[in-house]
């Protein structure tokens, strides 16, 4: 009994959102496939006939400077993300995100974009992205369009991507004097485990200020959640006890943490925001006091 | 004489697993065979009215399906036959004509419906999904103490009027008296977790009629021969007519005594006369087979001033499952060690283990001990907290010596050994230098919210089986050649579940007769023209397979000297007798053997997240005679690698009788990543008069003190006592109270 019927491996963009509309049909891409080949071998997904695999695209695998952007193709693994030094300059919350994921061998095949499209509320890779505001680029047989990354979102485990259309790559604002990012789970006591609670942060400082802030914690809600308030919060006030005891209160006020039976009560994970908040921040703060290029986590 | 015994020699049988070349049930193959489905019952209780097969049959390549009216004899058991092979109605013999079980009622989730066998896995598995099975559902029951209670709906009303189905007592001195002479007392409440062997190697076996009509079963198991048992049991045959080979064994801890799929397959073969094949998923694997026994254990403790203990009152609520499978047996160790390796004058203890509808409990590695160490070992660093004493101090105080009746009121049979092992680990442990530094945090975090602690407790377990168990081990030793002894053969039915006890066999059998080891070939784990050698559980196989191949080799020596060629001798070891617990005192000698363990450890724990990190273990073992130091290093390594996923990550969750954790990637076991940096083993060596060459078991000692020096640590860190486990962050941040 094979998994699917038909595997095609497109060279381009283009070939594979054609591939994609043209093919026998359930037809739908994969490229680390960590998460969906173990779906359709336990019956979790519905049976496909053609798997359209988009890692032999070079565009997908790019990680490069575009301008005032960095540009991470949505084909990149989780762990060319952590090895990256443009990646690390740029993005150290995501860097940290993408270290967290599965184990190694999971992180030498699991991909970005595969990270953000199954769209699940705590995705490590997706929270790391949504503190840093990242736009997604899209690909469809009419074209390609650019969208913020909450866009993609429409509930646990949907994006809301149309079955001809696959994510090309990722464009991060590239980090600027003063700017800083971080990312901290918690997980159950082992190694290699889904996050009970994710955060991170990104935050400019001026001087003992805080200029702009952003914070996402999954799972909080039934797409990845950005603290829209948390954040508004933090903006503009200096870096204190008192500014992050307020964070943590309107965090709590905001998210909603639910209780998952195998995992976590909610209470624990209240109790986790508030600790992984305040370190977040801290160790954001803290970065957003080097100087780019400095090379210092 | 040579000198293989003491020497690590490298395992016999590495090259072939770690090359891929051994065959494991999974990978036996044979011409026309058939795969197998079982259908589950995948709920927690309830009556089958009726089971439709019609559709499935209709499948092209289905072969046949077999339900309960197609056993012989529709139960099994390995204490007592009180499970159906195949849950449902019209089983040729109906409770009370010949069986005393009801075959038409599923008790837990992993009940077993139908066997689905078709010319393909695949074949089988969508039949599986065309039978249609009409349930009226029953009262469910989870909790034991609610289950246990007078007038609750009865799981097995054959078996009379209670769910109750064990209850141990020991009645030792007067325990009013000891504690009244007690200057301090310490009661609390224990409660410790089911736990899943996870081993590697989920079930599978190959069933088919041999060319002389020998029904052979080749499945994993521990014990060939009580298998056999079963098997022919069920089927109506002679044992004769039915021989169970084990291929290689991959993992057991206790978890391959119960039957699984042996007797299902052995009925197709023998009805198709054609071979069947079936393998497990992880998932079947964990609602399938049972699980180590889940307890409440409330106990209250005094000592003196100097630390003496005066008395001890014990109550072991255990959830024993859905059927008895070992229960019976694994209390009756949970009796017998509720003291501690420590001399009690005066206790109480009653020992309850109660049906629900929860998967069944049974053997684990360390059978009913580490949970009765878990509160044993409590109850100590308590009290030696109260008396402002070290923990390493009042054990020595109250260290089971020669002299001294241990809680089934008999003296011990061989000398206790708990000071030497306490003494051992401590000095390797540095625990006299004084406390581990405080809030230094992990290597990765200099948080001052990361706490360390540092905690000891010892442990003591029986080798070999007990309460008037006949035990026996037989062997068959035969020495070829002429001039000289080219080779020697030697048959013991014995199994290696990854111990490392077909090297230890090899060895005495080296050792005897004089041989390098590459002249010894092993005939193995097979009931044909084999006697029984027991199982390979209660850390009894260095022992007794042990003793066994000593007594052959020696005679099969004997007679090669003799001029015989080739020279061939048989022997059975007998243990010295035991006796069954007294039903009203525990009163007894259940036991020929004790062996005695001691661990200093070292946690880290995190009080913002919850998280506790297990730093360093030092582990203390009197083993008699290392006869293969390499070997018993690894099953300490092993051991507490086992027990620290019991104690901090897994977590086996069930609701309703359903299991909630039934994957690996949500009943979460230790990863390289999780273990800890450092795990010193010590051995001690002082000989037991009965042992081979002085040896005497280890398998099980490894896990028993863990649990409780990990809490020990954590009240050392925190200033808190946790009294239950798995230690999820969850659990340690609301003790600590900050949830």
């Amino acid at each position: 009994m094979s998994l699917w019927k038909e595997y095609l491996h497109p060279q381009t963009v283009e070939q594979a959102v054609q591939a994609l509309s043209a093919a026998a049909s359930p037809a739908i891409p994969i490229a680390g496939g960590t998460d969906l080949m173990l779906d359709l071998q336990q019956g979790n997904h519905p049976p496909v006939h053609t798997l359209v695999d988009l890692t032999g695209i070079p565009e997908l695998r790019a990680l490069e400077i575009r301008g005032e952007w960095l540009f991470i193709g949505a084909g990149v693994p989780h762990n060319r993300i952590v090895e990256s030094p443009l990646a690390r300059e740029h993005a150290a919350s995501l860097v940290e995100a993408c270290g967290l994921i599965g184990g190694p061998q999971v992180r030498n095949m699991a991909t970005l974009g595969g990270n953000v499209a199954h769209a699940l509320p705590a995705a490590d890779g997706t929270i790391g992205l949504l503190a840093l505001e990242a736009e997604a680029e899209i690909a469809s047989p009419e074209g390609r369009r650019r969208v913020s990354l909450p866009a993609l979102f429409r509930g646990p485990g949907q994006s809301t991507l149309a079955p001809t259309e696959i994510i090309v790559g990722f464009y991060l604002p590239l980090r600027a004097p003063g700017q800083g990012s971080a990312f901290v789970r918690v997980m159950r006591a082992q190694g290699i485990a889904l996050p009970i609670l994710n955060l991170a942060v990104w935050l400019e400082r001026q001087e003992e200020t805080i200029r702009a802030a952003r914070v996402a914690v999954g799972p909080a809600g039934p797409t990845p959640f950005r603290a829209v308030q948390t954040s508004a919060y933090l903006t503009g006030k200096p870096f204190t006890a008192e500014t992050i005891a307020g964070a943590q209160e309107t965090l709590l006020a905001e998210a909603r943490f639910r209780t998952s039976p195998a995992r976590a009560t909610a209470e624990y994970r209240r109790a986790l925001a508030v600790v992984l908040l305040k370190n977040a921040l801290t160790t954001a703060w803290q970065r957003a006091g080097q100087y780019p290029g400095s090379n210092q986590q | 004489m040579t000198t293989i015994i003491g020497t690590a020699v490298p395992r016999i049988d590495a090259y072939g697993k770690v090359t891929g070349q051994t065959e494991y049930s999974g990978d036996l193959v044979m011409p026309g065979m058939l795969h197998a489905k079982i259908l589950f019952a995948g709920r927690p209780h309830a009556r089958i009215l009726s089971i439709d097969t019609s559709a499935a049959e209709a499948l092209p390549g289905v072969v046949a399906i077999f339900t309960a009216k197609d056993v012989p004899v529709n139960e099994y058991g390995l204490q007592i036959n009180d499970q159906p092979v195949l849950c449902g109605p019209n089983s040729p013999l109906p409770a009370g004509e010949g069986t005393g079980v009801r075959a038409d009622i599923v008790r837990f989730v992993g009940d077993q419906v139908a066997l689905i066998v078709a010319e393909t896995e695949a074949i089988a598995d969508q039949a599986r999904k065309l039978i249609r099975v009409e349930y009226e559902d029953l009262p469910v029951l989870t909790d034991p103490e609610e289950a246990m209670k007078p007038g609750a709906f009865l799981i097995h009303p054959e078996r009379g009027t209670s769910n109750i189905c064990v209850h141990d007592k020991i009645r030792k001195g007067d325990v009013e008296k000891g504690f009244a002479e007690a200057d301090v007392i310490v009661e609390a409440e224990y409660r410790v977790p089911m736990q899943e062997h996870a081993y590697l190697q989920p079930e599978a076996g190959l069933a088919y009629v041999d060319e002389n009509g020998l029904l052979t079963v080749k499945a994993a198991g521990q014990w060939t021969h009580v298998d056999r048992k079963q098997i022919a049991h069920a089927l109506a045959l002679p044992e004769e007519q039915v021989r169970v080979q084990y291929p290689a064994i991959g993992g057991a801890f206790g978890g391959r005594e119960d039957m699984s799929i042996q007797i299902v397959i052995a009925l197709a073969a023998w009805k198709l006369k054609r071979p069947v094949k079936i393998i497990w998923s992880r998932q079947e694997s964990i609602i399938g087979h049972a699980k180590r026994h889940a307890m409440v254990i409330r106990a209250k403790w005094g000592a003196r001033k100097d630390g003496k203990l005066t008395a001890a009152r014990n109550l072991f609520i255990a959830d024993g499952g859905a059927y008895m499978y070992t229960t019976n047996k694994v209390l009756g160790n949970s009796t017998i060690t509720e003291s501690g390796p420590y001399f009690i004058p005066n206790i109480e203890g009653d020992v309850i283990g109660v049906y629900t509808n929860n998967v069944p409990a049974a053997a684990f590695r360390g059978f009913g001990a580490p949970q009765a160490a878990f509160m044993a070992e409590s109850q100590m660093n308590k009290l030696a907290e109260k008396l402002g004493m070290d923990p390493v101090e009042i054990r020595r105080i109250n260290a089971l010596k020669e002299t001294d009746t241990m809680a089934v009121g008999t003296l011990p049979p061989n000398k206790p050994t708990v000071l030497e092992v306490i003494e051992a680990a401590a000095e390797k442990f540095g625990w006299e230098q004084g406390a581990v530094s405080r809030n230094q945090g992990s290597v990765n975090s200099h948080r001052a919210a990361v706490k360390r602690g540092r905690g000891f407790a010892a442990g003591f377990k029986n080798i070999g089986f007990s309460f008037g168990y006949k035990e026996n081990c037989w062997a068959r030793v035969e020495i070829h050649g002429q001039a000289e002894i080219e080779a020697v053969t030697v048959w013991c039915a014995a199994a290696e579940v990854g111990q490392g006890n077909h090297t230890i066999l090899a060895q005495i059998a080296a050792e005897v007769t004089g041989v390098p080891l590459s002249r010894v070939n092993l005939l193995t784990m097979d009931t044909l023209n084999m006697g029984n050698a027991g199982s390979a559980s209660a850390s009894r196989l260095t022992v007794m397979s042990g003793n066994a191949v000593k007594g052959a080799a020696e005679s099969a020596l004997e007679k090669w000297k003799n001029e015989e060629r080739p020279a061939v001798a048989e022997y059975t070891y007998l243990a010295p007798p035991t006796t069954p617990l007294d039903p009203e005192t525990g009163y007894c000698t259940p036991n020929f053997l004790y062996a005695y363990a001691a661990q200093a450890v070292e946690v880290e724990v995190d009080t913002e997240t919850g998280h506790v990190r297990l730093l360093r273990v030092v582990s203390a073992h009197d083993v008699g005679k290392a006869i293969n130091p390499d070997l018993v290093v690894g099953q300490i390594e092993g051991g507490i690698v086992q027990a620290q996923g019991y104690v901090i990550q897994e977590n086996f969750i069930t609701r309703g009788g359903y299991v909630l954790t039934d994957q690996l990637s949500t009943y979460l076991i230790p990863t390289i990543w999780d273990i800890p940096a450092k795990v010193e083993s010590v051995l001690v060596e002082i000989p037991a008069e009965i042992g081979p060459w002085g040896a005497k078991g280890v398998g099980e000692l490894p896990y028993l003190p863990l649990a409780p020096a990990i809490t020990a640590a954590i009240h050392d860190a925190t200033g808190v006592w946790i009294d239950q486990f798995p230690l999820t962050p969850e659990r340690v941040l609301r003790a600590l109270g900050k949830l």
